[in-house]
């Protein structure tokens, strides 16, 4: 390394370097060896391939599996190169590089360190496939809102709908309502025997019981009797096992959450950084059922990557500095012209759609508004000239104007606060525990339901509130056509 | 009739919904699977090749190497052995005597008469075993007991029929626990006719010691690890950050580009503010106001609000003028099942490619 050589105070950095790249690459899964970063730094063609790899195990929205190994190169690398567009990142020499991992690793070692610079890339793939060990419950509304998303465009184009349509859908979606409450009540009082019938035999007092899963390995350690029929997996498909959500908050018998505190065990994750993965069939919540060894080798895994990557953030100072010295050796490029990339593989309708929608509502509501405004304004002038003007007159001017910019900022911050204070994220560990030890960020199950309950409330009120305003307009519009008689449905 | 694009989004909405519970039940049904079949009876798995656990046996708080017993150790085999009859002879007006089965197909220990079997077969000596043969054939008539349930401290796992249990569970961790073990298993050989049920018998459980181990250290890195984000190292993070500048320098941009995540965070508070915007603005019109400092306030709100909404449709403008990024790298979920097989993945993809044309950013 240049830098290196020149400078001699370097040399006590010379080991560093190596160490923190081997840490970074032993934290990384299935990381390229550090010759590969050695290699990218001086622009080899042999490191590209890997590094596109590796970048597609980073970007990927899915966890590892089997099918993420069956897909080609190039289309890996276009990707890569499109998930990387839609994080901003700045460099265009990446959208330009080849496909087929022929040069350009150099470009890819400097968008790697981009990702590593931004957010804690080895602690979230490691959270990504982390073995849950107990009967696992999110606390926070993440998984289930970024799934509702962009909604999938079932029917693509599809004309006027009946609205006897609508009211089928929704009459089946409450019956579904009503067989998921009734299947979380059973799973609670199913959960609570289990937890209550081994209390006091896990090793670690502060948990004091066994899990399902543990429960579940020591009835069946051979792993022979799946559920599924899978037989004796052998290799264990980490991919699911975040499909296994117990629980929701609150459903289920009062006893059941009494006593329940939600373990936090891994604490310090933000909300971008444990992110349920894509599950599309669902059907592999049988990977639950480990073999005991099976079990214990992925144990053994995650614990060396876990030092690793505690070693690595010993040690990463040294390789910024080194970065720095990679990204000095690369041209500076052209400040970004009118040509963005051209490729765009797979990109679901959102987001503008959305947008004009809410400009179009914002810009009636501001018409409305102003002539309301306008209106209200002259008449009161009117009438104010008509009335005295005294020093409690402009007191109570004020006093009045500072009541609504109260009112007014008080209403700008419910939209302006994304959440709530802190809210924890990712999973926590269902814990019965009667006594009140409890680390920092562990949270009682009771106060979750209260808050989630809160919010229910402020959901529900405004609920009823649209409810209401909808009501007065259809009454409005069916009043202003004479002949009509408008029935209103009955109330809920 | 609905118009057509809500209509269309009611409609796209509700399917999502339904899709999502109908995961959701799927899911919860198969843990319901797992947790009933956990709280019936266990059985064993006839594939048992029942070995011990991969860690070697050696128990760490074993403190019996291969010597015979302190003297201390037997008077309390005797007290143990004493109880265990009583518990026999208890059990004995309680129940009828089950079969015995004699022949367990397990690879027994180090056991010369007896066919039962040793949970931790610890590497002891057969010299040892067959000295204390004599002591344990009168406690091999011994039922499977809940004697442990009677006040015993030490926890073992009944053996019998559960054998695996006895094999992961028996991790006593008090001195001469080995030794014990070694002579309570022969005596729960004898097969009763109760099987292992977690209502009576799960908190006799107990974690293989090698998982334990696996296991708190895993949570130790965790904690470490969390602790380590927390306070974070100032250099490296001035680093990080220096180190973002350059890129974004070097590539000729002064302002960074707007990632579509925020593009799309941002959007959803402004469709949040709409949503409160419109309640309030009709609660105010709908309002009677009764005198004339109502009515003033309702002015002011009025006109505040006006002032809202102009900001946030400046907010709005903006955003859709800015130079984005492409748009948020989110297949869909249905899309996913095109990965199965190569080709119709490809198909899938080509299509798109070249079916939709949306190369530039509008």
């Amino acid at each position: 390394m240049r830098g290196r050589r020149v400078d001699p105070a370097a040399g006590a950095r010379a080991g560093a370097l190596p160490e923190a790249i081997a840490a970074l690459s032993r934290s990384l899964p299935s990381g390229p060896s550090p010759e590969i970063f050695r290699r990218a730094k001086f622009d080899r063609p042999d490191a590209t391939s890997a590094l596109w790899q590796l970048l597609f195990r980073v970007l990927s929205p899915l966890p590892a599996g089997s099918a993420l190994a069956s897909i080609a190169l190039e289309v890996q690398a276009r990707l890569v190169k499109s998930a990387l567009c839609s994080q901003g990142y700045p460099r265009l020499a990446l959208a330009q590089l080849p496909e087929d991992g022929s040069q350009g690793s150099r470009e890819l070692l400097l968008a790697l360190s981009w990702l590593l610079a931004r957010g804690p890339v080895p602690e979230q793939m490691l959270a990504q496939t982390r073995v849950p060990l107990g009967d696992e419950m999110t606390v926070c509304q993440c998984d289930a809102l970024a799934s509702l998303g962009p909604p999938a465009p079932h029917m693509e184009t599809e004309g006027p709908v009946d609205v006897r349509h609508v009211q089928w859908l929704m009459g089946k979606l409450r019956f579904r309502w009503r067989q998921l409450v009734s299947s979380q009540q059973e799973q609670c009082a199913l959960l609570s025997k289990i937890h209550l019938y081994t209390h006091g035999c896990h090793s670690d007092q502060s948990l004091g019981h066994l899990s399902v899963t543990e429960a579940e390995m020591l009835r069946d350690p051979e792993g022979g009797q799946q559920v599924s029929g899978v037989g004796a997996a052998q290799n264990l498909d980490l991919a699911y096992p975040k499909g296994l959500h117990f629980c929701t908050p609150g459903m289920g018998p009062r006893t059941f959450w009494n006593d329940l505190w939600l373990v936090c065990e891994q604490p310090g994750l933000l909300p971008g950084d444990w992110a349920a993965p894509l599950d599309p069939g669902g059907a592999s919540a049988c990977s639950l059922l480990f073999p005991l060894r099976v079990l214990l080798r992925t144990l053994e895994q995650e614990n060396r990557r876990l030092e690793a990557v505690l070693a690595w953030r010993r040690t990463e100072l040294v390789f910024w500095q080194w970065m720095d010295t990679v990204l000095g050796t690369c041209a500076p490029e052209a400040p970004a012209a009118a040509s963005q990339p051209t490729f765009l593989p797979w990109v679901p309708e959102c987001g503008d759609g959305e947008l004009e929608l809410v400009v179009r509502e914002l810009q009636t509501l501001e018409e409305e508004l102003r002539e309301a405004a306008e209106r209200r304004r002259v008449a009161w002038e009117a009438k104010a000239r008509g009335c005295g003007r005294g020093p409690e007159w402009s007191a109570t001017r004020r006093a009045s104007q500072e009541t609504v910019e109260k009112e007014l900022g008080a209403l700008q911050r419910r939209w302006e606060q994304d959440s709530g204070p802190a809210q924890a994220h990712g999973p926590h560990r269902l814990v019965r525990r009667e006594d009140g030890a409890a680390g920092d960020r562990d949270l009682r199950a009771a106060e979750l339901i209260r808050t989630l309950r809160s919010q229910e409330a402020c959901l529900e009120a405004m609920l009823h509130q649209l409810q209401g305003q909808c009501r007065q307009e259809l009454a409005r519009v069916a009043g202003a056509l004479p002949g009509l008689i408008w029935i209103p449905p009955p109330g809920r | 009739m609905l118009p057509a694009d809500c209509s269309r989004r009611l409609v796209a909405e509700l399917q999502g919904a339904l899709d999502a519970c109908a995961q959701r039940q799927l899911q919860l049904e198969q843990s319901l699977r797992v947790c009933r079949r956990l709280l019936q009876a266990w059985e064993p798995t006839g594939t048992w090749a029942w070995e011990p656990p991969p860690e070697p046996e050696t128990n760490e708080e074993d403190p019996l190497p291969a010597c015979t017993p302190s003297p201390q150790d037997l008077k309390e085999l005797e007290f143990l052995t004493q109880a265990l009859e009583k518990a026999v002879r208890v059990r004995r007006g309680i129940t009828k005597a089950g079969e015995r089965n004699k022949a367990p197909s397990l690879k027994s220990g180090s056991f010369v008469t007896s066919p039962g079997t040793t949970a931790s077969t610890p590497p002891q000596p057969p010299g040892q075993a067959g000295g204390h043969a004599s002591d344990t054939r009168p406690t091999k008539g011994l039922r499977q007991t809940t004697v442990p349930a009677k006040g015993r401290p030490e926890r073992w796992l009944p053996s019998g029929r559960d054998r695996t249990r006895v094999g992961i569970g028996a991790r006593a961790p008090r001195p001469g626990a080995g030794l014990r073990n070694q002579h309570m298993a022969p005596s729960a050989a004898p097969q009763a006719p109760e099987a292992f049920t977690l209502k009576e018998k799960g908190h006799l459980l107990r974690l293989p010691a090698a998982f334990r181990k696996a296991a708190s250290q895993n949570l130790r890195l965790w904690v470490q690890l969390s602790s380590l984000q927390t306070s974070d190292s100032m250099d490296a993070a001035a680093a990080k950050t220096q180190f973002l500048q350059n890129m974004q320098t070097a590539s000729g941009g002064s302002q960074p580009r707007l990632s579509a995540a925020e593009v799309e965070a941002e959007a959803r508070r402004l469709r949040k503010a709409c949503s409160l915007l419109r309640l309030r603005v009709r609660k105010e019109l709908s309002a009677a106001p009764v005198d004339w400092m109502q009515e003033y306030r309702c002015l002011l709100t009025l006109e505040g609000l006006q002032a809202m909404v102009g900001q946030c449709l400046q907010r709005l403008q903006e955003l859709r003028a800015a130079p984005r990024s492409c748009r948020p790298w989110r297949p869909s979920s249905y899309e996913w099942p095109c990965w199965t097989s190569r080709s119709t993945w490809k198909r899938c993809f080509w299509k798109r490619r070249w079916g939709c044309n949306r190369g530039l950013q509008r």
